[in-house]
């Protein structure tokens, strides 16, 4: 047993190095995309203290709008700055209708109209779109479709164009955000808010524009994040679940960090992933991505409460 | 004391009309499923039985003369709210079709004590084919474990499996662990391996960690036992890991048109055991589109309406009128109950003949049940996608139920003794 736990798992990586790269190839992939999910929570989070429950419906709603314009006719990019303007109009609505008259409320009735956000674009997409599986237009976006086959050490290691696509776009989407946030004075605006509200406020930054901002980012985001996980497997309902795969990240990066969704989210997308392999499936039979990134953050939760790189809150008395 | 009588006699007429009008209708309530991650294979299964009912009601009247109502109660194919639709339909309902196996468990016991058999067509519970322990459960005309054997006699047909290694690509939920049973039997008798891969609800469009398992495995196939999300989901990973296709094998669940239209031509091949086929030149099709389609009572489309999907939902909707018909001869009535339905459910012979008076020529293999027989054990036809739809690639292979009927049967009184007390139809012998 202590073999099995503590050698074979070192041995087989070394032995099959080929295979272990494909391993961190799809982690990376992975975690890349539960960064990029995590992002658009961390945003909205920083700006309002909202936890979106929202999030994983809107990455539904972004790709199902994209491929409902496109299945109308309407040319593929066309199409996608459609559905950013649509994307918009949701978080100019988000913010009129369900935060501002909400603006003071305890944390907890912001979270719950999110909730009610949430089911109100169930329903809206639904009826809107159906509940069918639907293609996603990866063709017509020019995203590349074949595969590169490389042999390291005489092995095989298969990389996607799909996959290569995603890693750049997200990174290319991040760095904008990051530069964003940083150097202009929008996103230095965001920060303050995510910093100090009242000091924000009383320096004159609007937290309606600011929200609807942050709103629309968390849009664009889910946009992406729709296109790549509509590319895998067709765009469904079932994408919704994808967002929930952020919760982990989000409790081992911090809420409130933009570098802890980044470095969590990889972190996660690569461990679980070495996990399963070399540990899940020869010892527990499989399937311990659904749990293994809530213990990894409950392990670092015990030690950093406040997350990887979260805020520490004191509070003196 | 004049107005008095008048409105007490215009009470009992509306009240006496108003029961009739109750009473002049088959409420055979549909838990259904169109809305949620599954949703995408609900809608084609769900249309397709509506419109089959609709046709009846439109050409027919009903069944007996009788307007069926197939009320659906939406479950989002969440056991919870599968049972609450349960709860919220029994009382006038003569049937209840849960669409899900763990809603399917879930309501078993309840239905011995309402008295309102369960259809469950190819999905439930495997030992519901013993029909005198399960005597309200029904999941003809064929179960998990037929769908198993089927699979493995075809593999077998392609050479043999002694010292071959099957993965067993699986949901992580009650229906994708039904055949583990059946196959570990088969893997022991035929000298195959088998190795399940579970994959969980949340993994469903990530499957590259299951498929790098199965790179890493080497297995000789792949036998998948997906729904909803999952199906696409694991085919386009096996495009992608360039698995051969034509060794990965579904089953009946997993061979969804639309879930293969996203790999298309690359998934070429693909196999999934049927005991239902899309014949569109079947009489059941123009009847539908004449009464239904023609007059706008569809919600289905031409492109739905080809797929496998829908002409199953078509053949589910024809056996429970089938089961209707058979009780309302035996008990000389049209307003039969739950308990004639019963009856009815447990003596269908739906012979070839029968079939083609149904208008289902080729959608559905001939099949009979009985009080002992809860499953009819049809058989099925291997289909196989030839990048733009499923076409036939055997003949009608049939399940060696004798393989497992001793399994089932054990199961069966295990899975009753520990609900017990479970009532058991005594007058039922194993042979009868």
């Amino acid at each position: 047993m202590l073999n099995d736990i503590f050698i074979k798992p070192f041995v087989d990586m070394v032995s099959a190095p080929d295979f272990l790269l494909q391993v961190l190839w799809e982690g990376l992939v992975s975690g890349i995309l539960y960064a990029l999910i995590a992002l658009g929570f961390v945003l909205i989070f920083r700006s309002s203290r909202i936890f979106n429950f929202a999030q994983g419906i809107m990455v539904v709603f972004a790709a199902l709008t994209l491929v409902g314009l496109h299945a109308y006719g309407i040319p593929a990019w066309i199409a996608v700055a459609m559905t950013l303007g649509v994307m918009f109009v949701l978080a100019v609505s988000i913010e009129r209708i369900v935060l501002r008259p909400l603006v003071g409320q305890p944390d907890i009735i912001l979270f719950m109209a999110t909730i009610g956000i949430t089911l109100f674009l169930i329903g809206g997409g639904e009826i809107i779109f159906g509940g069918e599986n639907k293609q996603m237009i990866t063709a017509e976006l020019g995203i590349p479709t074949g595969d590169t086959v490389l042999e390291p050490w005489g092995g095989l290691l298969i990389l996607q164009h799909l996959d290569i696509t995603v890693v750049v776009v997200a990174t290319l989407l991040v760095a904008a955000l990051l530069a964003f946030l940083n150097y202009t004075r929008m996103g230095r605006a965001i920060r303050a808010l995510g910093d100090d509200h009242q000091a924000a406020l009383s320096v004159g930054i609007s937290l309606q524009t600011i929200w609807v901002l942050v709103w629309f980012i968390a849009g664009i985001i889910a946009l992406v994040t729709g296109i790549a996980w509509g590319a895998r497997a067709g765009v469904s309902f079932a994408l919704e679940v994808i967002a929930y795969k952020a919760l982990p990240v989000l409790m081992l990066g911090g809420l409130e960090s933009i570098t802890g969704a980044i470095i969590g989210g990889l972190m996660i997308g690569i461990l679980e992933k070495l996990f399963e392999i070399y540990w899940g499936q020869p010892l527990m039979g499989g399937n311990t991505e659904t749990w293994f990134a809530f213990v990894l953050a409950l392990v670092v939760l015990l030690f950093r409460p406040q997350g990887l790189f979260g805020e520490r809150i004191i509070e003196r008395v | 004391m004049k107005h008095f009588t008048k409105l007490a006699i215009a009470a009992v007429v509306a009240g006496v009309t108003a029961g009739a009008a109750l009473a002049q209708e088959l409420y055979t309530p549909n838990l259904a499923y169109r809305t949620g991650p599954f949703a995408a294979t609900g809608i084609p299964l769900m249309n397709g039985q509506a419109d089959y009912l609709a046709m009846l009601n439109a050409r027919d009247g009903g069944i007996g003369g009788i307007p069926v109502n197939a009320e659906e109660c939406e479950t989002g194919y969440s056991t919870e709210k599968g049972v609450e639709c349960y709860e919220k339909t029994k009382g006038k309902a003569i049937v209840t079709q849960p669409w899900s196996t763990g809603i399917t468990l879930q309501v078993l016991p309840k239905t011995n004590i309402d008295m309102i058999p369960i259809l469950a067509p190819g999905y439930g519970f495997s030992p519901m084919m013993d029909g005198a322990t399960f005597q309200w459960a029904f999941n003809m005309p064929a179960g998990y474990w037929d769908a198993a054997d089927m699979i493995v006699q075809y593999l077998e047909s392609q050479g043999s499996l002694d010292g071959k290694k099957i993965a067993f690509l699986h949901l992580d939920h009650p229906f994708g662990k039904e055949p583990i049973p059946v196959l570990e039997q088969l893997a022991a008798a035929k000298g195959f391996s088998m190795v399940p891969i579970p994959v969980g609800l949340k993994e469903m469009q990530n499957q590259s960690a299951q498929w790098l398992q199965i790179r890493r495995e080497r297995p000789d196939y792949v036998v998948m036992w997906g729904w909803g999300a999952m199906n696409a989901g694991a085919i386009t990973e096996a495009v992608k890991t360039k698995f051969p296709m034509e060794n990965f094998v579904g089953v009946w669940w997993s061979g969804h048109d639309a879930d293969l239209r996203i790999a298309g031509a690359d998934a070429k091949g693909y196999k999934s055991i049927s005991w239902s086929f899309p014949n569109q030149d079947a009489p059941v099709m123009a009847a539908i589109k004449e009464h239904v389609v023609d007059k706008g009572l569809s919600k289905s489309d031409a492109e739905e309406m080809s797929g496998v999907f829908y002409g199953r939902g078509i053949v589910i909707s024809a056996i429970l009128a089938e089961g209707i018909a058979t009780a309302q001869a035996h008990f000389g009535t049209a307003e039969i109950n739950a308990e004639q339905l019963r009856w009815g459910l447990e003596n269908i012979n739906m012979t070839a003949e029968r079939i083609s008076e149904l208008g289902l020529d080729g959608m559905v293999p001939p099949f009979s049940t009985s009080c002992a027989d809860h499953t009819g054990h049809s058989g099925g036809w291997m289909l196989e996608w030839d990048g733009e739809k499923f076409v036939k690639v055997s003949d009608l292979l049939t399940a060696n139920v004798d393989g497992y009927k001793a399994l089932a049967q054990t199961n069966a009184a295990e899975y009753a003794s520990a609900n017990a007390p479970w009532p058991v139809n005594e007058n039922c012998s194993a042979t009868n």
